[in-house]
């Protein structure tokens, strides 16, 4: 029995899961974790350092990390890859002059060897602005289609009203359940 | 049906390094079974909450027959522990009860690691049910702390209603800042007792902090089931409910606070 597949079985009692929640800075990557748990949004500041939030859903322990995203921090993000099963990339789209800094920074995650095993799901958050990019727009501008490295899938999203997060983030769950949870 | 646990006589902690660091005295690395010493420091910095109120923290995974023997973690002892240079989460996990005194003193929090907020909430109703903050040590000035008990801060009491034991669900927060060094390792195991009972224990790898930041936790749990006669019990006897936290910066002990818990308060 590898290692692997004794990792597996671990994760498998346990049913655990960890995200990491990343992106730009302004992207709503916080927004997007209180509103998923039923948080006041109204009162949300720059994250200078992480949240996480642990729960339960759908029969898995969920460890959800957001790790602020302005410019001094980005470095840090790799503190945050180990064991990563889901990684979600928050864009904001209606910020059409930061698309390409936002398309970089993910290209570069993807060549992370620690998240290889990473499902990717992209939210293109803030569809509720009248100058959001579209999903499509945003799929686009981000090359998704040229990723073969990870299992991956963009969901216009508004964090401010919810829409589409629930769907979102069980799309990644099923995803993830499907690789680790099922026979070796 | 209301929650308003009162959250007036929670006290937020304080703890200040620099204020504390001559001051070993009553942290109890020596062996002294003075059990009076870490409920003194009912004072300071209280910040008192108008909202509807209980505690923080209890966040805990809940494991069944938490005997230590049970899940494989050598029984230990405070005597012990409090004789060896460095404690370890192993260590703590075999304890059997909750502890006489703190198991390091104040200035081993060499990464000036600090509690700035604790809430609580009701995940059925979103109600927040007890929140409280204290200033970032910057803007609390200098004052007259040499005054102050230097265990002011590790020790926090909560003052619930009846109702608060009979939540489903919710959701602890606690938010901390660190100081101008990264944390490599940083781990929380926290351990809640009603008299020799463990009720709860909690365990949790934050990993890697960034220098100077701020950082949130949520966890969002389900009660563990009380008896009846358990919950009669811990309303009949306020304060005899009680925790540990233990905070570890690459396996070694950095930060013990503790609190206690009434659940007699008024409707």
């Amino acid at each position: 029995m590898g290692l692997l597949t004794i990792l597996k079985k671990m994760k498998q009692k346990e049913r655990e899961m960890r995200l990491l929640m990343l992106g730009l800075d302004n992207a709503g990557k916080t927004t997007i974790l209180k509103k998923f748990n039923g948080e006041d949004v109204s009162t949300v500041s720059p994250t200078l350092g992480f949240n996480i939030k642990t729960l339960e859903h759908r029969g898995y322990k969920l460890n959800i990390w957001d790790v602020g995203g302005q410019k001094s921090l980005r470095s840090y993000w790799r503190n945050y890859f180990e064991s990563t099963d889901g990684l979600i990339w928050v864009v904001d789209s209606a910020d059409r002059l930061r698309l390409e800094d936002c398309r970089q920074e993910l290209s570069s995650l993807l060549l992370e060897e620690r998240l290889a095993g990473a499902t990717l799901l992209v939210f293109a958050n803030k569809q509720d602005l009248p100058g959001a990019l579209s999903k499509d727009a945003i799929r686009e501008g981000l090359a998704l289609d040229a990723i073969k490295s990870h299992h991956w899938c963009i969901m216009g999203c508004s964090a401010v009203t919810g829409e589409s997060l629930l769907a979102g983030v069980d799309w990644l769950l099923d995803d993830i359940a499907a690789r680790i949870f099922t026979a070796d | 049906m209301s929650y308003s646990c009162i959250g007036t006589e929670a006290v937020c902690n304080s703890q200040d390094s620099s204020s504390s660091s001559a001051q070993r005295s009553g942290t109890s690395k020596s062996n002294n079974p003075s059990g009076g010493s870490g409920r003194s420091a009912e004072s300071s910095d209280h910040q008192t909450q108008d909202t509807p109120t209980p505690k923080p923290l209890v966040a805990m995974r809940v494991k069944k027959g938490c005997n230590s023997t049970e899940t494989g973690v050598p029984v230990t002892t405070e005597e012990e522990l409090l004789r060896k240079p460095v404690i370890t989460p192993e260590d703590v996990l075999g304890l059997q009860k909750i502890t006489e005194n703190y198991l390091c003193s104040p200035d081993e929090n060499v990464y000036s690691i600090d509690f700035t907020r604790f809430k609580i909430r009701d995940m059925e109703t979103g109600t927040v049910l007890f929140e409280i903050t204290k200033p970032p040590a910057a803007e609390r000035g200098q004052g007259d702390k040499k005054d102050l008990d230097p265990n002011a801060g590790r020790f926090v009491r909560y003052q619930f209603t009846p109702a608060f034991l009979r939540l489903r669900q919710v959701g602890a927060t606690v938010e901390f800042t660190v100081g101008d060094k990264p944390i490599n390792n940083f781990r929380m195991i926290e351990r809640h007792y009603f008299r020799e009972q463990l009720l709860k224990s909690f365990d949790f790898e934050f990993g890697f902090c960034i220098p100077s930041s701020k950082n949130t936790c949520e966890h969002i749990y389900e009660f563990p089931p009380l008896s009846e006669e358990i919950m009669r019990e811990m309303i009949l006897h306020p304060y005899d409910t009680q925790s540990d936290s233990f905070y570890f910066v690459d396996n070694k002990l950095v930060m013990h606070n503790k609190a206690d818990y009434s659940y007699s308060g008024g409707p």
